[in-house]
């Protein structure tokens, strides 16, 4: 039943975005209908993802299509956040588009397009969190990039054009690189598997990492890194990120900053995975955290600079992509489970701010940080899902990130890296005035002459305040059944026997007295 | 062995193509070459198959033919007609490419003679020339300022890369190679329909002139 | 007593959210609720512990597993310092109310604005978090809140400069605050728990770091040396702001995690008391030599400010040499400063709300004019230059004591307290001439033509210097 599910839940949304390509030719009705298969297909991406879930936390694990498809704990986290976050986007992008449709800059056979192409590129993300096969993962991301890349330039702006071109440039030379690493993996399992097709299962590879060529392995990880690195906005590989997130419209931004760097960086994980099974966590972990720590010190500098919303929300990506890859880096129990907190937390946040930044635009018609000003008056709402959002992005309690990030630097200091944590928490507080100074100037001063007061759109707000809502509740409780997937995705995640004994007990965590 | 040697020569030819693709100044020309040198990839796959008694890799030929021989270079071809077969300069000059090409060689042949591979053994000066022949995709791209003629680096890359799976990975199952297959090909349209796009947008296709977005 | 105490912290939470969508004429009302309710469950707590003969208790609220996330302790410091910050707090929001009204004549409202009032709700609640937090994890939330809901608060006159001020006060504090992040996940790491009475099975060494980290962390949050310069800058927030912000609450998270975890950790290293001491003696130096120049009567108090946080600071230093003395003269000034510089700031709310200025130079003979804001001037005068019988001359009669205590052992703190007690002297001088200076004579042109106060801040006047009056006595009885 949950085998079923499972190929449904890669089948349905690529089905519906054929039809969606289809309406183009739907004639008047082209548009309502496409957003009605859309409406379809994000449901049933939400509601298969979520019993796929369920099927993981009942039975541990789901294979379907020979094992080519397989969901464990580890997967089901990602998922969960394809699920959770591509729905929300997918509401939101009903009002956004709606309203980029009316007001003339895009042409409605245009939104058929859109809403085929959102579709497709769940189904590619979704692809890379269940395939099994490692070739097959490596082909889902680089069709990620494919999915996405007339997205990102669908506005037909010179730079959205330009940030397309890069996009589609860097990332498949990236990309490229992760074959490399893929192949080299493959080819050395082939060896001595019974039979080849399952040298590229990642569960074979995984049971008899041990006896893999570790001189191979360590190449091939280091092609991975940069590979599928590239993918996730690790820097220096990040030279695409701001561009395609600052120009795409601002749902695929959401889908990009939330979604898509996570399942990038699934591919890392499984394939540290490997390596620490095969040769021990020592080469990966520093491999990790070299990136982690080069990504969160850099891309806050980065952040301090920038005058554009959603540039500055593109490098705050890559500082927190940075602090997961730190995390894993850090490694233990504690760690990869903040790790895996934390892939979840910035997702919704990041997707929170980004949809908050796409009401700002259709506001204010500009990204730019020097003429948004008085939001307070001009959009109350809005101003107030930005201070939330600004605030949990910044690593503010109550909110969902403060409990992650805090759990990062305790592993960190945990595993003696007491220095490298504190050089970064040091970047982290110029992340932290590089946001509050963007909430600062846009909530307060004077809002423009002719503006009037009241918000654009009002219904895409009530996705945003579900993100927010998320993002309060998982930063004072953890519901019992996250709390044991990510225990079990943790387990995954270490060398087999150090169990996440940490957060063994996870599920006592609200003791009123 | 006579079909190692084989395959090695043959290798050594797409060396040979792509710089040829890399050089040539005139894009029509320039995805002939490249036709040629998927040619000579399909016979290197054949033989290939020949030798490790891979039947596979006669699909693989066969479907290489199709996409590399000919719908790439269609694309290609299609899309320098779109552009009206503007004459873009280069970020470097043609002597200095072809040293660092010759560099990328070297490195590959060095670094593929270190490794300890348990497949292929016997063709690794071919690994090394499918491991260089991605690097001078990549060197395409970083030199070419043209952007279709970028989209030919991308696509010496993938013939690089595709080598290298049929040297080491010619027993995966095929529906992985269809994969490979289809990305690359979609890859291809949607770059080539981007630079159309591009240059309608901006009347050229200079990389040089994709200047809005820094920082 | 542990859903009183959480219901004085949560109850102002929900209430600073309730107050963004309940009808705008009720804002006010409802405000004074929820700090009153806050208020009143901190003095049950305090009659509560009183009677049950002071023992220390420890309530678990949150748990991960076996490590206590956040929880509460109730012990003279907390119930002691929970009491001063809701019951200023309370008197705060009332002053607001009439503070906050058309009739300002330095800074007329039009209309009520729910942001001020659900800022303030939410610093109330937060400030009660951050007392009553048994863990290390609870302090470092609740100070990174009261951090947050102080921007909201110090901005809240939307120009260019509150806003730099505002961002200036979050930045420099949040800065510090790295401190105690770094110092609760090196203490999460080292120990496997977060709850503070754990910090005494750690080394010397550990103890150091984690508490290197809270300093750094105090220094930030009560504007001290190298962090001072936020606070002068902030006076640009409303007065009742100031006066519950920088006097009574926020200035005295630092002084009060520091004090917290002192008294938690066993035995503290003393490199730790040297430290503390000679940085305060610095800040209590510059802040001494900064009364002189200023003219703006709030910048004058957040100077004092200044100076009086140092003072809490070398009294708690001066504990790590083993003066329970000093700790309670230094924990009873946190509780005496509360009511006399709040009075302060609001005597200075009081005469711009009147008069329409702030600026000393055109303050005169404000007694004569206005006797109740005139005696409340001269009470927060007195009390806050330590003169008998107002209440910071108990605490730093203490403090001075503890010191002399100390200083048979450690001859050469006998220096720094010999230091501080010519500070003192001195800044007595030179506040108490200010204070001629303004309060006595004949009205001045801009006093003469004051218009009237309004009740709620005549009634908050009064009781914050009934309060200032009989505090001393009282925490200084009740501590020993």
């Amino acid at each position: 039943m949950y085998a079923q599910s499972l190929s449904w839940l890669l089948l349905a949304p690529f089905l519906l975005s054929l039809a969606a390509f289809a309406m183009r030719w739907a004639g008047k009705r082209s548009i309502w209908l496409a957003e009605l298969i859309h409406l379809v297909s994000i449901t049933a991406v939400l509601l298969l993802s979520m019993h796929v879930v369920q099927g993981v936390l009942a039975q541990g694990s789901i294979s379907a299509l020979n094992d080519w498809l397989h969901v464990d704990a580890l997967a089901a986290v990602f998922v969960t956040i394809v699920g959770v976050v591509g729905f929300l986007v997918g509401v939101y992008a009903l009002g956004y588009i709606r309203h980029d449709l009316s007001s003339g800059v895009l042409q409605p056979q245009q939104v058929t397009l859109f809403y085929g192409l959102l579709n497709l590129f769940l189904f590619t993300m979704l692809l890379v969190v269940v395939s099994n096969n490692i070739i097959m993962m490596w082909v889902a991301v680089e069709a990620t990039t494919l999915g996405s890349a007339f997205l990102v330039g669908i506005y037909g702006q010179r730079a959205s054009l330009e940030a397309a071109w890069k996009y589609v440039i860097i990332c498949t030379v990236g990309v490229a690189f992760g074959l490399y690493g893929t192949i080299l993996v493959y080819s050395d399992a082939v060896h001595f598997m019974k039979e080849p097709g399952m040298a590229i299962l990642w569960t074979q590879i995984v049971e008899n990492a041990q006896a893999l060529d570790p001189t191979i392995l360590k190449l091939a990880f280091v092609f991975v890194m940069i590979g599928f690195g590239t993918k996730a906005g690790i820097f220096p590989m990040h030279a695409w990120l701001p561009d395609a997130h600052s120009e795409a419209p601002s749902p695929v931004s959401a889908l990009l900053s939330g979604v898509l760097l996570k399942c990038a960086l699934f591919v890392v994980i499984r394939f540290a995975i490997i390596l620490s099974r095969g040769i021990g966590a020592e080469f990966p972990h520093l491999i990790l955290l070299i990136f982690g720590a080069l990504s969160v010190t850099v891309s806050t500098l980065f952040m301090f600079v920038q005058r554009d919303l959603k540039r500055l929300l593109a490098y705050s990506s890559v500082e927190n992509i940075g602090l997961i890859v730190l995390a894993l880096g850090v490694g233990g129990p504690l760690g990869v489970l903040a790790g895996l907190m934390h892939a979840v937390n910035h997702s919704l946040v990041k997707s929170l701010m980004f949809l908050t930044s796409g009401n700002i635009l259709m506001k204010y018609h500009t990204r730019d940080l020097g003429k948004i000003h008085g939001m307070l008056q001009a959009a109350p709402l809005t101003s107030l899902l930005l201070l939330a959002g600004g605030l949990a992005l910044a690593g503010s309690p109550p909110f969902n990130i403060f409990i992650s990030k805090f759990s990062i630097f305790s592993a960190g200091m945990q595993s003696g890296h007491i220095w490298l944590m504190l050089v970064c928490l040091a970047f982290l507080a110029v992340a932290f005035a590089a946001l509050l100074r963007v909430i600062s100037s846009s909530l307060f001063g004077q809002a423009p002459d002719e503006m009037a007061a009241g918000e654009v759109q009002p219904l895409t707000l009530a996705p945003i305040a579900v993100l927010l809502v998320l993002a309060i509740t998982l930063g004072l409780y953890l519901p019992p059944q996250i709390a044991l997937l990510l225990n079990q995705a943790a387990g995954i995640a270490l060398p087999p026997g150090s169990v996440a004994s940490a957060p063994g007990a996870l599920l006592n965590w609200l003791v009123l007295p | 062995m006579l079909n190692a040697n084989l395959i090695n020569s043959l290798s050594g030819l797409l060396i040979l193509s792509s710089l040829l693709v890399i050089e040539t100044r005139k894009l029509r020309i320039s995805a002939i070459y490249y036709s040629v040198q998927s040619l000579v990839l399909v016979v290197i796959f054949l033989a290939l198959a020949v030798s490790m008694h891979a039947e596979q890799l006669y699909l693989w030929a066969a479907s290489a033919f199709i996409t590399k021989a000919i719908l790439v270079p269609y694309i290609i071809y299609r899309a320098q007609q779109y552009t009206g077969g503007e004459d873009v300069p280069t970020a470097i000059k043609p002597t200095l490419s072809i040293v660092l090409a010759a560099v990328s060689l070297v490195v590959s042949f060095v670094v593929i003679n270190q490794l300890e591979l348990k497949i292929a053994a016997g063709f690794k000066p071919a690994l090394a020339v499918s491991v260089a022949h991605f690097f001078f995709g990549q060197l395409c791209i970083l030199t070419q300022r043209n952007l279709l003629k970028q989209v030919m680096g991308f696509c010496l890359m993938e013939n690089g890369s595709h080598l290298t799976l049929a040297l080491m990975a010619y027993d995966a199952p095929e529906l992985v190679e269809i994969g490979i297959a289809t990305d690359a090909i979609f890859g291809v349209l949607i770059m080539a329909v981007l630079a159309v796009q591009i240059y309608r947008k901006l009347n050229t296709l200079d990389a040089a002139s994709l200047t809005t977005l820094k920082g | 007593m542990s859903a009183w105490i959480l219901a004085g912290i949560l109850v102002p939470f929900l209430g600073g959210l309730l107050v963004l969508v309940i009808p705008r004429w009720w804002v006010k009302t409802a405000s004074q609720f929820v700090a009153l309710f806050s208020a009143g469950c901190s003095v049950y707590v305090f009659i509560a512990f009183t009677a049950a003969g002071k023992q220390v208790q420890f309530f678990d609220v949150m748990r991960l597993g076996n490590v206590t996330l956040f929880g509460l302790v109730v012990d003279r410091l907390s119930v002691l310092i929970g009491m001063a910050v809701s019951v200023v707090g309370f008197l705060i929001v009332v002053y607001s109310t009439g503070y906050l009204s058309a009739q300002n004549r330095e800074h007329a409202e039009k209309k009520i604005e729910r942001r001020y009032y659900s800022f303030l709700l939410l610093f109330i609640g937060s400030m009660a978090g951050v007392v009553y937090a048994s863990t290390m994890l609870g302090l470092l939330v609740f100070f990174e809140l009261t951090g947050v809901c102080s921007w909201g608060l110090i901005g809240y006159y939307d120009n260019e400069k509150a806003r730099r001020a505002a961002l200036k006060a979050i930045i420099t504090t949040q800065v510090a605050s790295l401190g105690l992040y770094a110092a609760t996940a090196y203490f999460f790491a080292e120990s496997g728990s977060l709850r503070l009475v754990d910090m005494v099975g750690l080394t010397e060494t550990a103890k150091t770091v984690i508490f290197i980290g809270v300093l750094i962390a105090g220094f930030g949050k009560s504007a001290q040396l190298p962090f001072h310069f936020w606070l002068p800058d902030a006076m640009v927030a409303p007065t009742p702001i100031s006066a519950y912000l920088h006097a009574a609450s926020m200035v005295k998270v630092g002084v009060y995690i520091f004090a917290r975890c002192l008294s938690s950790a066993g035995s503290v290293p003393q490199v730790i008391g040297v430290v503390g001491s000679v940085m305060a003696l610095l800040t209590m130096l510059y802040g001494f030599a900064m009364y002189f120049p200023q003219k703006d009567f709030k910048k004058l108090l957040a100077y004092s400010t200044i100076t009086q946080l140092a003072y809490i600071f070398l009294a708690l230093s001066i504990s790590v040499f083993g003066s329970q003395v000093a700790f309670n003269g230094g924990v009873t000034h946190i509780f005496n400063h509360a009511f006399a510089k709040s009075l302060f700031f609001l005597v200075a709310g009081a005469l711009s709300y009147t008069t329409g200025t702030r600026l000393l130079p055109s303050l005169r003979g404000v007694i004569v004019r206005m006797p109740v804001i005139g005696t409340s001037f001269a009470v927060a005068a007195l009390a806050v230059t330590g003169v008998p019988p107002f209440n910071c001359f108990f605490s730093k009669f203490s403090i001075f004591a503890g010191g002399f205590e100390a200083a048979q052992e450690h001859p050469l703190l006998l220096v720094l307290v010999i230091i501080a007690m010519v500070e003192s002297i001195g800044s007595f001088a030179w506040i108490f001439w200010t204070f001629s200076a303004t309060g006595l004579g004949t009205p001045s042109e801009e006093v003469a033509a004051a218009t009237p106060l309004s009740p709620a801040m005549e009634y908050v006047l009064i009781t914050l210097a009934v309060l200032t009056l009989l505090s001393g006595v009282f925490a200084s009885a009740w501590i020993a």
